[in-house]
């Protein structure tokens, strides 16, 4: 187990007044939230920040803390001292108990973790927390479903109710037609209840970016290749889909930046999401003596001017 | 039960939350929902015969008022304020990806 300086990460000296930790702890609540924060690593971070808050913003965990003395560093190998615990008796403040189960094994050493940390009394009968995770998919799993292997970290509580965290493996099935954002519950797989049922386990969908598809709810989103021919007499454009491939006619006269829709072929489910085609117009190259010819055809023989502002 | 096994999840959305599920989703007291939903502070949220039902989105946003509450001891109206600009955030990002200009 591994020393916290808690006042290194909160960024204040030893004898910094509750105002000042306070005004420390928010000028880093801000730094490092999670939805605004450019830092890569903010949301690990800020679970540093609130635990070193919880202990220094508390004037009995502070006490207690502080007890420990200062020969320690950040990254140490750390022991409690033998006569540690059963004399402090410490609240909660403002985080909950799932919440304080993030929190470092040193902090759940020191103040209690499953069994004594800021744990409400809820009876004999109470249910487990929720837990969250993500889960990351391929667009090609949302057609097919998928079954995904998830490595999780969750604290468990020993006989003496010592809070480790133990690595979980679970296989899941996702099934067909999953959207980005949608939350996929695992009734039973969260924390153990007490006496009650277990909390579940609520996995957030995440899909990886794709080199050609772009979701939006269920809708897919592509660009579409075609030649001058295709877009000006209309022709029909085989399309690769993970579901296939799949014929689209591109009507005559289809400009670039045109969007075709095809109803009911974007991710599946009731109702399936439609397939949102943006038509891209690709120039061949005039790189032959012949391309150069059929260019000069067009340009003596078509009366065109792309700038005149009355084209259709 | 065997780490082996697979697991058959369920979608939210397609079943929506209650209000107690929700609650526990995201560690926060059944009270605290109720009060928010009261000052109206949960837009987009609805109750039918009573009975309130919450969407994936609601999930993130009440993580997201807890937390501006929680660590600036802001007030309510002011954590829904900024939870109202994030939703606009992710939406915008949102469009930037989709236009793959992010």
């Amino acid at each position: 187990m591994k020393y916290q300086d808690y006042y290194q990460i909160l960024g204040v000296s030893r004898d910094a007044g509750p105002e000042e930790i306070k005004k420390a702890f928010r000028r880093l609540a801000r730094k490092y939230h999670p939805d605004v924060s450019k830092e890569a690593d903010a949301e690990a971070r800020m679970q540093e920040v609130n635990e070193a808050y919880t202990v220094l913003s508390d004037p009995e965990k502070r006490a207690a803390y502080d007890r420990l003395g200062q020969g320690w560093h950040a990254g140490e190998e750390f022991r409690p001292p033998p006569d540690w615990g059963g004399e402090f008796h410490f609240g909660s403040h403002g985080f909950s108990p799932d919440e304080a189960t993030e929190f470092s094994d040193f902090f759940s050493q020191l103040f209690g973790g499953l069994g004594g940390f800021g744990r409400q009394p809820r009876g004999f009968r109470s249910r487990g927390a929720d837990h969250r995770a993500q889960v990351l998919l391929d667009i090609e799993d949302a057609f097919t479903g998928a079954t995904r292997q998830l490595s999780l970290q969750q604290p468990q509580a020993d006989a003496q109710g010592r809070v480790t965290l133990a690595t979980r493996t679970l296989n899941v099935k996702i099934p067909p037609g999953v959207r980005e954002g949608q939350i996929i519950r695992l009734a039973g797989q969260g924390e153990p209840g007490t006496g009650g049922p277990a909390g579940d386990l609520l996995l957030e969908v995440r899909f990886r970016p794709h080199a050609r598809l772009r979701a939006e709810g269920r809708n897919l989103h592509m660009a579409l290749p075609v030649a001058p021919w295709e877009a000006a007499l209309g022709a029909v454009v085989p399309v690769q889909l993970p579901a296939g491939t799949l014929k689209v006619r591109i009507p005559e006269g289809s400009q670039s930046g045109r969007q075709l829709r095809v109803r009911g072929k974007g991710i599946p489910g009731s109702p399936a999401g439609d397939l949102l085609l943006d038509i891209q117009v690709v120039l061949p190259r005039a790189d032959t003596p012949k391309a150069r010819q059929l260019y000069e055809t067009m340009a003596r023989e078509l009366a065109f001017d792309p700038r005149d502002a009355g084209r259709a | 039960m065997r780490d082996e096994d697979v697991l058959i999840g369920s979608l939210l959305e397609e079943t929506w939350m209650t209000l107690e599920q929700l609650a526990a989703a995201c560690a926060v007291e059944p009270d605290w929902l109720r009060h928010h939903l009261d000052e109206g502070l949960f837009p987009h949220t609805e109750s039918v015969s009573g009975v309130w039902r919450f969407s994936a989105a609601a999930l993130t946003r009440a993580r997201r008022m807890r937390r501006i509450e929680r660590d600036f001891e802001a007030v309510p109206e002011l954590a829904a304020l900024v939870a109202d600009l994030l939703e606009e955030l992710d939406a915008a990002r949102a469009r930037l990806r989709r236009a793959g200009l992010d």
